[in-house]
């Protein structure tokens, strides 16, 4: 007989909030543990992976996990404030109670992506998921097994860019890793790029020689962006992206999150364009 | 597997002792023209002479709104406690289309994720379906791939004879439903039960008002998502939803929270339809179907392409029930003919 309690995917896990960081005036990024040491060191994610979190009395909303595997004892979720539950999450301090289950859905190649350059365009919150892979590929323990690592991150202003201390001071102090930050429009103070981040992308030109670009962003960059990339020479089977869609149960039952006869939940969210490009254009 | 007759003397008997020992949910005429799945506390509530019930009987299995768990804060602690809870079941007289639906209902809620509130829910239930006597005017199960006297995927297949009801025992907890109360139950010695529900499936096969053939449909739409017929559909739909309401196929639901304090709470799901805007509407409005052209066409793809896509089954058992409830009378019989004649077109040379 089916046990409740041991196995019910759709009941979290009690989780308490250990730090909170202010990254643009909407989106903060939550430093989470869950309460029962053995839950967090039973919750194996891959990066691309997204949780379920719970805000009790509020609800749940799908949430990318942003930090990497190989960070372990904590799991970290940039929230931007959209929606009820973002809104009540960005109410909440550390040491409050969430609840946490995941992780959920499927995750980038890393495997496939061994030996690869690595590409990563990002545009505002867009950052979050890439953030995981990055930071796994760029974890002691795996940068041997990547090539050079380029990310292209772009937001409105200076005030929007997420993850400044990342894209500004310890990413490009990594080993084989260029980073590229604009916005945009000029501001006072900024002595950095200012511009879309299609266009930045293709004034740098990279070449898709033995390698895969990773992008996530508002649709609309997306859709510029790809363009680009094919203009560039990328075919469909090296660009991979990652959706976003409105989710309940996270487990395939609810029905609402399916492009198709696929799900993001299960199926998703990480797709390679050559196989958005066979899905209904439903997102 | 083992057939037996009972008389309706012994029917009443069994299923008053089958009420005592067990949770029994039988067809009950609410109203005229409204009948329902309720648990009954006698045989005397209980309405045979029923086509199929106004909504379907999934409910049982998948409650339109069911509490999942209950949350508690003390001392900066949250405690979870399970509210799902079921005892043992018996579905009465459910109709052969009822039971493909369940049929269907079952791999969405099984996988992977395992959803342990239908899971409890069906494995504690018995289904006791029952052939059906006539045909409704928007009843086509036979074109579906069931028919109204094939109770495959039930637990006992009932049928309806004149001096009492055949039953045919189709897995070994149906058995163990008769086993129990032996002494009601004549053994059928010579195949009676199995040739009346013979003759009764040859009558009622020729009294479907319509048959529609599903053959190429999906393969169709396999080729074909964008077309212009879903606009003229969208145009007629208001968005009701009681197509998804009445289903006993449709399964997507919402999950909220209740907390009259924000202390303790309790969070449920309820069932909910892909035909409302806000079913995909995200947080920061985007709606990847955002009108109701793109909602009803992944209603109708649901039930005749992604399911079989997903689960090897049809998503749409026949029933019926969509087609005599919906205000403007769409009626997936019809869109069935549409898109073969759509296709046909299609395939025409062009001249």
């Amino acid at each position: 007989m089916t046990n409740c309690r041991s196995h019910n995917p759709l009941r979290p896990f009690p989780a308490t909030i250990i730090k909170i960081i202010d990254e643009t005036p909407d989106v903060k990024t939550f430093q989470m543990v869950f309460d029962d040491p053995e839950v967090m060191e039973n919750f194996k994610q891959k990066p691309g992976q997204v949780a379920q979190i719970s805000v009790f009395g509020v609800g749940e909303a799908t949430i990318s996990i942003t930090s990497s595997p190989t960070r372990k004892g904590l799991l970290e979720f940039s929230v931007k404030k959209v929606g009820m539950l973002t809104s009540a999450l960005h109410r909440l301090e550390p040491g409050c109670k969430v609840g946490i289950r995941g992780p959920y859905g499927n995750h980038f190649p890393y495997e496939k992506m061994k030996g690869k350059d690595l590409l990563f365009i990002g545009g505002g919150i867009g950052l979050a998921p890439l953030r995981a892979l990055i930071d796994f590929v760029l974890a002691e323990e795996n940068r041997k097994d990547y090539g050079n690592i380029e990310i292209i991150y772009g937001a409105r202003s200076v005030d929007d860019l997420c993850f400044k201390y990342d894209i500004l001071e310890r990413w490009p102090q990594m080993p084989g890793t260029k980073v590229y930050t604009t916005i945009d429009r000029a501001e006072q103070g900024w002595e950095g790029h200012v511009g879309f981040v299609p266009a930045y992308l293709e004034e740098i030109n990279p070449t898709p020689k033995n390698k895969y670009a990773i992008t996530c962003g508002p649709p609309i960059m997306i859709k510029f962006v790809l363009q680009a990339l094919e203009k560039m020479g990328f075919s469909d089977d090296q660009v991979i992206t990652t959706l976003e869609m409105k989710m309940k149960c996270g487990i395939g039952k609810c029905g609402r999150c399916n492009i198709g006869s696929k799900y993001v939940c299960l199926d998703g969210p990480v797709f390679y364009l050559s196989q958005l490009k066979q899905l209904p254009p439903e997102f | 597997m083992n057939a037996y007759i009972i008389t309706r003397d012994n029917l009443r008997t069994w299923i008053d002792a089958l009420i005592r020992d067990y949770t029994l949910v039988a067809p009950v005429r609410e109203e005229e023209k409204v009948s329902l799945f309720k648990p009954v506390g006698s045989f005397t509530e209980i309405d045979l002479n029923y086509t199929n019930s106004t909504i379907s009987p999934k409910g049982w299995l998948f409650p339109q709104t069911e509490e999942m768990f209950f949350f508690f804060t003390s001392d900066n602690q949250i405690n979870l406690e399970d509210a799902c809870k079921p005892g043992t079941t018996i579905l009465f007289g459910l109709r052969p289309c009822d039971v493909k639906g369940i049929i269907a209902l079952d791999p969405v809620f099984n996988g992977t994720y395992q959803d342990c509130y239908y899971q409890m829910r069906r494995q504690n239930t018995i289904l006791v379906c029952l052939c059906c006597t006539r045909v409704e005017r928007h009843c086509f199960c036979n074109s579906m791939g069931g028919g109204p006297t094939n109770g495959e995927g039930a637990d006992l297949l009932l049928t309806e004879m004149e001096d009492g009801y055949g039953i045919e025992v189709l897995t070994s907890r149906g058995e163990e439903l008769v086993n129990k109360y032996h002494q009601l139950f004549a053994v059928d010695g010579d195949n009676r039960v199995s040739k009346t529900r013979d003759e009764m499936g040859k009558k009622l096969a020729s009294q479907f008002s319509r048959k529609v053939d599903i053959s190429g449909i999906k393969e169709f739409l396999d080729q074909h998502f964008e077309l212009p017929y879903w606009n003229e559909l969208a145009q007629r739909c208001l968005g009701c939803g009681i197509c998804t309401f009445i289903c006993p196929t449709c399964h997507c639901f919402d999950i909220f929270d209740q907390s009259p304090d924000g202390e303790s709470g309790v969070r449920s799901r309820c069932w909910d339809s892909c035909m409302f805007s806000h079913f995909t509407r995200m947080a920061g409005g985007h709606n990847p179907r955002p009108t109701k052209k793109e909602r009803i066409r992944n209603r109708f793809l649901h039930k005749l392409k992604y399911h079989r896509d997903r689960y090897n089954l049809d998503g749409c058992v026949g029933c019926g029930r969509c087609i005599n409830k919906c205000p403007v009378n769409i009626d997936i019989r019809q869109i069935i003919a549409d898109l073969q004649e759509v296709a046909r077109y299609d395939q025409l040379p062009l001249s």
